[in-house]
């Protein structure tokens, strides 16, 4: 059995999603979305794919005969159990435990990963099989594994993809999205050593079956995210298409999950709602094709799974969300990608360069508390259109908490001189018309003489960031007040 | 009981209530909760059509004879070898009617084989609003719905709920999690659209999730 491809191995304290020049996030995250955006064969795969997303999750949320109802009732069972986290988290272990089961609190990343490696090294562990699951991305988990001699393998097809590749995952649903079948094939041919391997993705997904049915049956350690932790049965809700969860659960003789502290649900019937609603906003489908619930290592009598299971509690960050007076909502969130799918942002620039696990809106909110100061720019990365916060299912509103997090930004002091100069002067020229009337005019003035001499988009234009790589943006011949006193506001 | 060693247990605990205390200036306004699906009048007629839509094969018998003829003619379909079988006396009665010849492991004698050709369960239950089967543990274990590339499973229509609430409370109520270390909503074959968004089915689990539904 041929062993997969390695991930980049992260520096210590570096993040696998860092690039490898990525001392300044902030200067890689403009260099990268420039070039990213700039490349037309990616935005015609994330134009296709998105198209496609969007007709399936109007489809889905049209089975719905009160859509905003379903909304309302996923954000007070989420903020139900948020409100009251120790009390669940507790029940939730204690309900775990009681069927023989282990539950590991995880302050850190590097305590989850080093309990999660010790296990394995305890065990003999040689072959890890892994479902899909962000925090085991946020935590750098399949690196530690690898460090101690175990070989991992991602299951989730677009996983398994990237992982070959060497890269992060693209999207937190579907992580190769920015693939076309071409580029898959080839990959495959390479990795697969099948020369004439058809770029048919019917052909495709069973030349990766094959590869990775051998690795699930030769497994010792299956490691698996969690959407859920029911707290009234103690069981782990796992959602998946391709069974990929299920057999990572139910083979290999430790289950290990990891997962964030703010999965919690309080009881078993909230799937009834949370899953036809992340199944929707995820992929357009009524229902996930398995809605998995683990709740313990195999009993006496039963036929078959882990002789073990564990539950790693990941908290790394996310317990000071809850102190803070608007953000706590965001750890409402189900990941379900719909705001990264939504998000023009998003659609230009592509997952990977956000350079975080998270990406997209909720990635741009989230980081800055996970991971610190270095990543506020992602703050900035948003329109703030609103598209956002129109579409998540729990109803978190997040361009909101984009623009909180940029005062937080600016009242810790780590704004740029010249931005704050700028907009100390912007606030004197709001509060005095005429002065905003003389800068206006100063404004038009000068950026016509510009244009004029054929500056545009030089040192000497204001304007350079945008017209150095667009169109020259037009200047109006006359301010919006001269329009307006000459009948701009009476024209139908 | 099991635990685990946990050091930072309890400074979790701490930190969450501490940032529980801290008092939170969103709006929340509390909406009545109000129903958000149509209400499923046929429940029978429902499953049908949910079930073709996840492109799952759905027979509906009359009575045991036919469940059985049934039974062989999917296992007829199916390229030589063994085949799984949750060891319980209606589906033992079923084969021998069904006057199958293939070699059979049945779930008390472990879990199904990588070289299985079919797996044949029971159902806890089957929800008509999303066309879904839902398993457990105690219907042939976990790799009875996942392991080969073909899931038969054989359920009659007193098992027929209208929803996932209807199916979720009655799990809670029956212990079913507290009986099974797992259950599972099986909605469909495995599938995946990760390449190009195209629909291909028999990712790593079954290609072919066939329902056997006998009036009752």
């Amino acid at each position: 059995m041929s062993a997969p491809a390695t991930r980049v191995p992260p520096a210590d304290g570096a993040s696998a999603h860092d690039h490898p020049q990525g001392a300044n996030p902030e200067k890689q995250f403009h260099h990268d979305a420039a070039v990213k955006s700039a490349d037309l064969v990616h935005r015609e795969i994330i134009r296709k794919n998105m198209e496609s997303y969007d007709a399936g999750h109007m489809k889905g949320r049209a089975r719905f005969m009160d859509w905003d109802a379903a909304r309302d009732r996923c954000q007070a069972i989420k903020r139900e159990a948020i409100n009251h986290l120790d009390k669940y988290l507790l029940q939730f272990e204690e309900n775990v435990t009681a069927r023989g089961g282990h539950v590991f609190w995880a302050a850190t990343s590097q305590e989850a990963r080093n309990y999660i490696r010790d296990l394995a090294v305890r065990h003999a562990v040689k072959t890890v099989v892994k479902s899909k699951s962000m925090v085991t991305e946020e935590i750098e988990l399949a690196a530690a594994l690898e460090k101690v001699g175990c070989t991992v393998w991602e299951t989730d097809l677009g996983e398994y993809i990237v992982q070959l590749r060497h890269e992060p995952p693209y999207h937190i649903v579907t992580p190769a999205m920015h693939l076309n079948r071409t580029q898959i094939a080839e990959l495959f041919r390479d990795k697969f050593g099948e020369p004439d391997l058809p770029e048919d993705p019917q052909k495709l997904v069973a030349a990766a079956r094959r590869k990775l049915r051998q690795a699930f049956f030769a497994a010792e350690m299956g490691i698996s995210g969690a959407n859920f932790l029911v707290a009234d049965v103690g069981a782990v809700a796992i959602s998946t298409n391709e069974g990929n969860g299920r057999l990572t659960t139910s083979l290999p003789r430790i289950h290990v999950a990891v997962t964030g502290i703010e999965k919690v649900i309080p009881r078993l019937e909230d799937l009834a709602t949370l899953w036809p609603v992340l199944a929707t906003s995820g992929t357009g489908q009524p229902v996930t094709t398995y809605g998995t619930l683990v709740g313990g290592p195999k009993r006496p009598g039963e036929a078959d799974g882990p002789e073990e299971f564990h539950v790693v509690l990941v908290d790394n960050g996310r317990s000071s969300l809850l102190g803070h007076p608007e953000e706590r909502e965001v750890l409402h969130c189900i990941r379900c990608g719909a705001c990264l799918n939504i998000c023009p942002v998003y659609r230009h620039i592509g997952g990977h360069a956000y350079g975080t696990t998270y990406p997209g809106p909720i990635g741009a909110v989230l980081t800055p508390h996970l991971r610190g100061s270095a990543f506020e720019h992602l703050s900035y990365a948003s329109s703030l259109c609103g598209a956002c916060t129109s579409v998540c299912p729990v109803k978190i509103d997040l361009h909101h908490h984009l623009l909180h997090n940029r005062r937080d930004f600016m009242k810790a002091g780590h704004g740029k001189v010249g931005e704050r100069i700028r907009f100390r002067l912007w606030r004197v020229a709001m509060l005095s018309p005429k002065l905003y009337a003389l800068g206006g005019w100063l404004g038009r003035k000068s950026l016509r003489a510009i244009y004029g001499l054929g500056l545009s988009g030089s040192l000497l234009d204001p304007l350079r960031a945008w017209n150095r790589k667009r169109a020259t943006v037009p200047v109006a011949k006359e301010s919006f007040r001269e329009q307006w006193r000459k009948g701009l506001g009476n024209s139908k | 009981m099991a635990t685990a060693n946990n050091p930072s247990r309890d400074l979790i605990l701490k930190r969450i209530r501490a940032g529980l205390q801290m008092p939170v200036t969103a709006r929340w306004e509390e909406v009545p909760e109000r129903p958000f699906f149509a209400p499923i009048e046929n429940p029978l007629e429902r499953f049908q059509q949910e079930c073709k839509a996840n492109l799952m094969e759905l027979t509906l018998t009359d009575n045991a004879a036919e469940s059985a003829r049934q039974l062989a003619s999917i296992l007829n379909t199916l390229p030589p070898g063994e085949i799984f079988m949750q060891d319980h006396a209606g589906l033992r009665a079923l084969v021998e009617d069904a006057g199958v010849s293939r070699e059979i492991r049945w779930s008390s004698q472990g879990g199904p084989r990588e070289v299985a050709q079919a797996t044949v369960s029971l159902a806890e239950a089957l929800v008509a609003h999303t066309g879904s089967v839902f398993v457990s543990a105690a219907c042939g274990g976990r790799g009875a719905s996942v392991v080969a590339p073909c899931h038969i499973v054989f359920a009659n229509t007193n098992q027929l709920l209208p929803d996932l609430k209807t199916a979720l409370s009655n799990a809670t109520r029956n212990g079913v999690l507290k009986n099974n270390s797992f259950a599972c909503m099986i909605s469909g074959s495995s599938r995946t659209a990760d390449i190009e968004k195209i629909l291909v089915q028999g990712a790593h689990g079954p290609i072919r999730l066939a329902v056997i539904l006998e009036r009752r």
